[in-house]
């Protein structure tokens, strides 16, 4: 078989290069597998905002989050949806059991209409996301507020556990 | 005469491109990863059955768990206390409460609520482990491996009865 010349030059060169090969099949198995297993963890949609100042304790509960109105009850103050409500000293302080200005708040959110007739029920739903050391008194004046503001339907968001 | 050899072209893949591509890709998810699952516990307020007073039976169970700063008290609203759980190395012991649960929903296997009651000073996470504790347990019955079972998953949250004097409380 005869080669032309240009073809004998790519063989000469090929034969003469100095083989600096860089095995990557593992690396790339690696990166691939994690690239699955982060693309997947990641399509949950994460409905609860996560906070830092706030450590939920942990539950075997396995209930997912529904979309509500989130109440977070950091160790120095409330928060409505992003949006600070009230400090959690004045509220300690207070001698009754409704939030004033959480209940404002609340009511105004609980104006919202409701388009979809699907979305009804959770018009009436808020969930709590409570720092794990907050005392039940103050638990206890934020449910007392929103059942006030007509939302009856309270879940606690939990960090879940898995134990065996 | 010269020996002709097989030309063997080696192999090559191209995979600069694709490297490129998951090493932007890794470290941009795993940035975003989130790696606590949230999960929520939804509370039955004790507001929505009042209407159901004309079934309280004798025989029917009205589960209460009252938090004292230093022991669990388990009791029927009727028939009064059922076991008082001391504290176990300053803490509350909650897995002793898992137990007892799994006793008494042996005993009133139709009974779905209970009550957890709380003193103003009972932390959130003591609360939320007491209401765990209610709510499912594990157990092994029969077989060796522990299965999850729902015990009262109809929680209500309330104000524990103030005691009226350390004698009475005893």
């Amino acid at each position: 078989m005869m080669l032309t010349p240009l073809q004998k030059r790519a063989a000469r060169k090929d034969r003469n290069k100095q083989q600096l090969d860089l095995n990557l099949v593992s690396l790339i198995d690696i990166f691939t597998i994690l690239i699955f297993f982060l693309l997947s963890s990641a399509s949950e949609v994460e409905t609860l905002p996560s906070f830092k100042a706030v450590k939920l304790p942990e539950s075997t509960a396995d209930t997912h989050p529904k979309e509500t109105i989130v109440v977070v009850i950091s160790g120095a103050e409330i928060i409505v949806d992003g949006r600070k409500v009230a400090d959690v000293a004045d509220v300690l302080r207070a001698d009754g059991d409704v939030i004033a200005p959480l209940k404002a708040e609340l009511e105004l959110l609980g104006k919202r209409q409701v388009i979809r007739q699907e979305n009804l029920a959770q018009k009436a739903a808020v969930t709590i996301m409570g720092d794990k050391d907050i005392p039940y008194r103050l638990l206890r004046k934020v449910m007392v507020t929103s059942a006030r503001a007509n939302f009856t339907d309270v879940s606690f968001a939990v960090r879940q556990r898995f134990d065996v | 005469m010269r020996v002709r050899r097989l030309r063997k072209e080696v192999a090559a893949l191209e995979v600069t491109a694709f490297i490129n591509l998951i090493v932007v890709l890794v470290p941009f998810l795993l940035s975003t990863a989130v790696f606590t699952r949230l999960a929520v516990m939804d509370l039955t307020l004790p507001a929505q059955s009042n209407t159901k007073l004309e079934q309280l039976k004798g025989n029917d169970l009205k589960l209460e768990i009252v938090i004292r700063p230093e022991a669990l008290e388990v009791g029927d609203r009727i028939g009064g206390l059922i076991q008082r759980i001391e504290k176990k190395d300053s803490h509350h012991d909650v897995k002793t409460l898992s137990a007892l649960m799994q006793q008494i929903k042996q005993r009133f296997p139709d009974t779905k609520t209970a009550t957890v009651l709380s003193e103003p000073d009972t932390s959130y996470e003591v609360l939320v482990q007491v209401m765990d504790a209610v709510r499912a347990g594990r157990s092994a019955n029969g077989g060796t491996k522990l299965v999850r079972v729902e015990l009262f998953p109809d929680v209500s949250v309330g104000d524990a009865p103030v005691l009226r004097g350390k004698a009475n409380a005893s």
